[in-house]
């Protein structure tokens, strides 16, 4: 048990909104010469003003990357030089942290400086001309013409929830960062970063008493932040969209999505979670998209399957924690394939999921992937900083992941997991986003119904592979033509 | 942070690392190694054929890291046509044995519950699994089967190949790719470091016609004295050590490798342009030629030291250009590792074009400024204590214990190289500074490289 123990101990009583905010979570490791600091607010993109859509994170970039009312950002970054301390602060829909691992040598006086950062921001005008052009540069130049991937993952995320709050990049929208006044970050701060959305994490070895004495700096902060609104149900899809999002590429970078009704915190969660590890658990070689994409056909770097938001954690093969989101949405990633197979590979995703949910997960495939996770959950937290992270996740969604997997699978039955992927997956209400060159060819091809076979430049496929093949080129995919749009990149997110 | 991770480039990190010729130890018993900047209990054993072993225990209950270190990267890749090969086997290796079939292999993998991948960089591939301390004796088994062993298909070589090109594509959405390709390219004549890891695409395209080269690829490089184990976690070495004696004790030597040609002196200044269809900040990329890492040659500290002083986030030059003009979105400096002679690397990130000049001639003045009047010995004090804080930071898991380990390792053949790294970095002066900064940084020993988006 890697978690449940550390947790069950450290949780109060009383969740929030209900008093005795903020939250705290103690993982202690007395030995350890390292310690970290989580600094969690239930605040997001989701909670961005229409019309100033990116304010959350410009907000939170303010506090994580400007000055405080002390020192500027100049003085902070020279302060925090010798210790080899970061702020690392990162977000998405609905929450934001302040994440640092420092040598407990020098805890004192980093918490010190976070604590400022956070309390006493000094919002500066020149801090503000930079963090607000940083991002107008995020969402115009990096996003739109560095990162085919992520481009189509956030170009998905637009569609799938097109009119709900998690329907724009959480870096914002270009129309929506350059309406931002400094006047508006400062009254999105007084009115959201408050006690009740704030969760404290620590880990490592810090002296007994820190935590309490240090989260009674944050009574600095309002009790109550502006109340929450309800996150409006997610769009409900009817029939297949196509998005083909045009740019210069040497490769086209296709994501598949669409919302499903479950998180952490419901019981289908966990067999859903198997199917999608069977699918493809990401960066891993085992799963039936990468065997039959990469493995068989060569046709790409690799297929993965999920049922929450992933963000990779650095360069690990792991989740980045607190990213928690209230609602969650089934999708597959795709990396870049030779543009005149993309067609092909849309139908081989489509073909390996239908199969998955008709014929549900094959007794082996359930043995064998069920005793996979049943190890590789061990590595979801291997240190202090991620053990932390997972231990505030189950805090929000009232469950650890970790220790329910844990106690759930030995008993799960391969029954279990085909009634969870038929109740929530299907393939008929997909989005398919893709990126790149030659997407014209692609629509024409999609919108005819015509076949689109792999090209092959390489010799001796199996012939039970040429085989199937032909049976994939023809897939079915049931996409009317009128809901097939092209857009140039440089056209998303403008509003 | 605004900081930006140059070379991005390989299957799972970007690690500049080397292989120099492995310090002689002494075959047989076990050696209890001291301490220091890496505190944990080392083992160290080489076998009669060559094979190097390193137990670390470090407290990770029930999770071992096994790393296989192969002293082999894109700096071995000296034939024509054959750029980006070392990197391209890393993925062949993955393609099964005849004990241990693709499926058979990849089930075994997903039996462990195990995070198993691969990285190659300029200098070295390494193979790491990190799983289940009871999994040892088949991580052993598979792995010690795959390095002596392995065999596959031309069938399954070609289909391997177009995935490799999948991940060239990949990267190709990142102006940094063609950026860093076209200044090595550029900065180097003879020496393999001219082309980056994953190699030109030209030769990519072809990688699916060289079967049989790939044959004598692995019978050159996958050999015992050319690769270093380094087992890391909750495991003791009477655990570890009879496995891999009884696994891969039977492994025998190699033929002669090829050398690696020199690299002349660079004589003059050389500049390219990398145009890009699409949105993106102009950039300007910067190349030194700079000395192999080296853990008792000063100058190759004294150029890290240099790089923090000049480029780091609290240094004047970033205050400058990114805090107070607001003209650079990101700036970076840097000196990779390298076994043999490489680049000092800079990069900026411009907000606009018209500023392109202003910031290269800014960025000159200010290491000719620090070569002049160098810096306080508080202020060197403060980067010593930082690079010491940052190294503690990152030896937080077995996994990443054994990452740290593995590039030091392939750089110079020896994990203690770590300790005496640091002893080097203490006995960096103000005057070696200053020293480096006025020797390595002339005009004509750089090479630079604009990317100029056609939509800015």
């Amino acid at each position: 048990m890697l978690l449940s123990a550390a947790i069950l101990s450290s949780l109060p009583a009383a969740r929030a909104g209900e008093g005795n905010n903020p939250r705290l979570i103690r993982l202690p490791s007395p030995t350890s010469p390292l310690v970290t600091l989580r600094v969690l607010f239930q605040v997001g993109a989701a909670d961005d003003v229409p019309g100033k859509e990116g304010l959350a994170h410009l907000t939170a970039s303010m506090l994580g990357e400007g000055g405080t009312v002390k020192r500027t950002w100049s003085e902070v970054l020279d302060a925090l030089y010798p210790m080899a301390a970061e702020i690392h602060f990162y977000g998405d829909k609905d929450t934001f942290v302040f994440a640092s691992t420092v040598h407990r040598d020098n805890l004192e006086a980093f918490a010190t400086l976070l604590a400022e950062q956070v309390l006493t921001p000094r919002f500066s005008a020149e801090d503000f001309s930079r963090i607000k052009q940083d991002a107008l540069d995020g969402i115009t130049k990096t996003l739109r013409g560095n990162d085919d991937e992520n481009l189509g993952k956030q170009a998905l995320a637009t569609q799938i929830y097109a009119g709900h709050p998690y329907g724009h990049p959480t870096l914002g929208t270009v129309a929506g960062v350059a309406a931002i006044t400094l006047d508006d970050v400062k009254a999105f701060y007084a009115e959201h970063f408050a006690q009740d959305r704030l969760i404290l994490g620590f880990a490592g070895g810090y002296p007994e008493a820190f935590p309490a004495t240090y989260a009674a700096r944050f009574s600095a902060l309002p009790a109550h932040g502006k109340p929450r609104a309800p996150l409006p149900a997610a769009p409900v899809r009817k029939g297949m969209d196509v998005l083909l999002v045009g740019k210069p590429s040497l490769g086209n970078a296709i994501s598949i999505g669409v919302p499903i009704d479950v998180t952490r915190g419901d019981d289908d969660f966990l067999p859903l979670a198997l199917a999608a590890s069977y699918l493809g658990e990401h960066r891993t070689f085992n799963g039936v998209l990468m065997l039959n994409m990469r493995q068989k056909r060569g046709l790409n770097y690799g297929d993965y399957a999920y049922i929450e938001n992933f963000i990779q954690d650095g360069w690990t093969t792991f989740p980045l924690p607190n990213v928690s989101r209230r609602q969650q949405h089934f999708e597959i990633w795709l990396r870049p394939v030779p543009p005149a197979s993309a067609g092909f590979a849309i139908r081989e995703a489509l073909f390996e999921t239908d199969k998955l949910i008709r014929e549900g997960i094959p007794a082996a495939g359930f043995e064998a992937t069920r005793n996979f996770l049943l190890n590789y959950i061990n590595l979801w937290a291997q240190d202090g900083s991620r053990r932390l992270g997972y231990a505030i996740d189950a805090a929000i969604y009232g469950r650890d992941i970790i220790a329910e997997l844990k106690a759930h699978l030995a008993t799960m039955s391969k029954d279990d997991v085909d009634r969870a992927i038929r109740k929530h997956l299907c393939t008929a209400n997909l989005v398919v986003v893709v990126v790149g060159d030659k997407v014209k060819d692609l629509a024409k091809a999609l919108a005819a119904g015509s076949p689109t076979p792999i090209v092959y430049d390489t010799k001796d496929t199996p012939a039970e592979v040429v085989a199937e093949d032909k049976v994939i080129e023809s897939y079915p995919l049931p996409v009317a033509k009128t809901r097939i749009t092209i857009v140039p990149a440089n056209n998303l997110f403008e509003r | 942070m605004r900081h930006i991770p140059l070379f991005i480039l390989c299957a799972a990190a970007a690690l500049a690392v080397a292989c120099a010729a492995p310090k002689p130890f002494a075959k047989g018993n076990p050696v209890l190694a001291p301490a220091k900047a890496f505190p944990f209990p080392t083992t160290v054993k080489t076998l009669p054929n060559g094979l190097r072993v390193y137990v670390v225990a470090f407290d990770s209950p029930g999770l071992v890291a096994y790393y296989s270190v192969v002293r082999v990267g894109s700096r071995n890749e000296v034939e024509p046509g054959k750029s980006g090969f070392a990197h391209f086997f890393e993925h062949m290796m993955f393609r099964g044995t005849a004990r241990f079939p693709t499926e058979k292999y990849n089930a075994a993998i997903k039996a462990m519950g195990a995070d198993s991948n691969a990285f190659t960089s300029d200098d070295m591939t390494v193979y790491h699994i990190l799983a289940g301390t009871s999994a040892l004796p088949t991580i052993v088994n598979i792995e010690a089967d795959r390095f002596q062993h392995l065999e596959y298909a031309e069938a399954e070589f070609q289909k391997e190949a177009r995935a490799v090109l999948g991940e060239y594509n990949k990267g190709a959405s990142n102006p940094l790719q063609p950026m860093v390709e076209v200044l090595y390219d550029n900065a180097f004549v003879s020496h393999a470091y001219k082309h980056t890891t994953i190699g030109f695409l030209r030769d990519i395209m072809d990688m699916p016609n060289q079967f049989a080269y790939s044959r004598q690829f692995f019978d050159r490089y996958y050999r015992p004295d050319n690769v270093t184990l380094l087992v890391v976690g909750d495991v003791t070495a009477d655990q570890v050590l009879p496995l891999i004696e009884a696994h891969y004790g039977s492994w025998s030597a190699g033929p002669a490798r090829p050398a690696i040609p020199a690299e002349p002196p660079q004589t003059t200044e050389k500049r390219a342009t990398v145009p890009w269809k699409g949105a993106s900040l102009p950039m300007l990329l910067i190349g030194f030629h700079a000395p192999a890492f080296s853990a008792t040659n000063i100058d190759s500290m004294a150029l890290e030291v240099l790089a923090e002083l000049v480029f780091a986030e609290r240094s004047p030059l970033f205050r400058r250009l990114v805090l107070d003009e607001q003209k650079v979105e990101g700036l970076d400096g840097s000196v990779e590792r390298h076994v043999d002679p490489n680049l000092f690397t800079i990069l900026a990130r411009v907000k606009e074009k018209k500023d392109l000049s202003y910031v290269e001639d800014t960025i000159y003045k200010e290491i000719a400024r620090v070569a002049a009047e160098g810096v306080s010995d508080k202020t060197l004090a403060e980067v010593v204590s930082r690079t010491r804080y940052a190294f503690a930071g990152q030896l937080s898991t077995a996994d990443k214990v054994a990452l740290v380990g593995s590039e030091f390792l392939a750089l110079t053949g020896d994990l203690f190289a770590i300790d005496e790294t640091f002893n080097l970095l203490s006995r960096v002066t103000v005057a070696d500074v200053k020293r480096v900064a006025a020797q390595y940084f002339a005009r004509e020993n750089r090479t630079v490289v604009v990317l100029d988006p056609e939509t800015p």
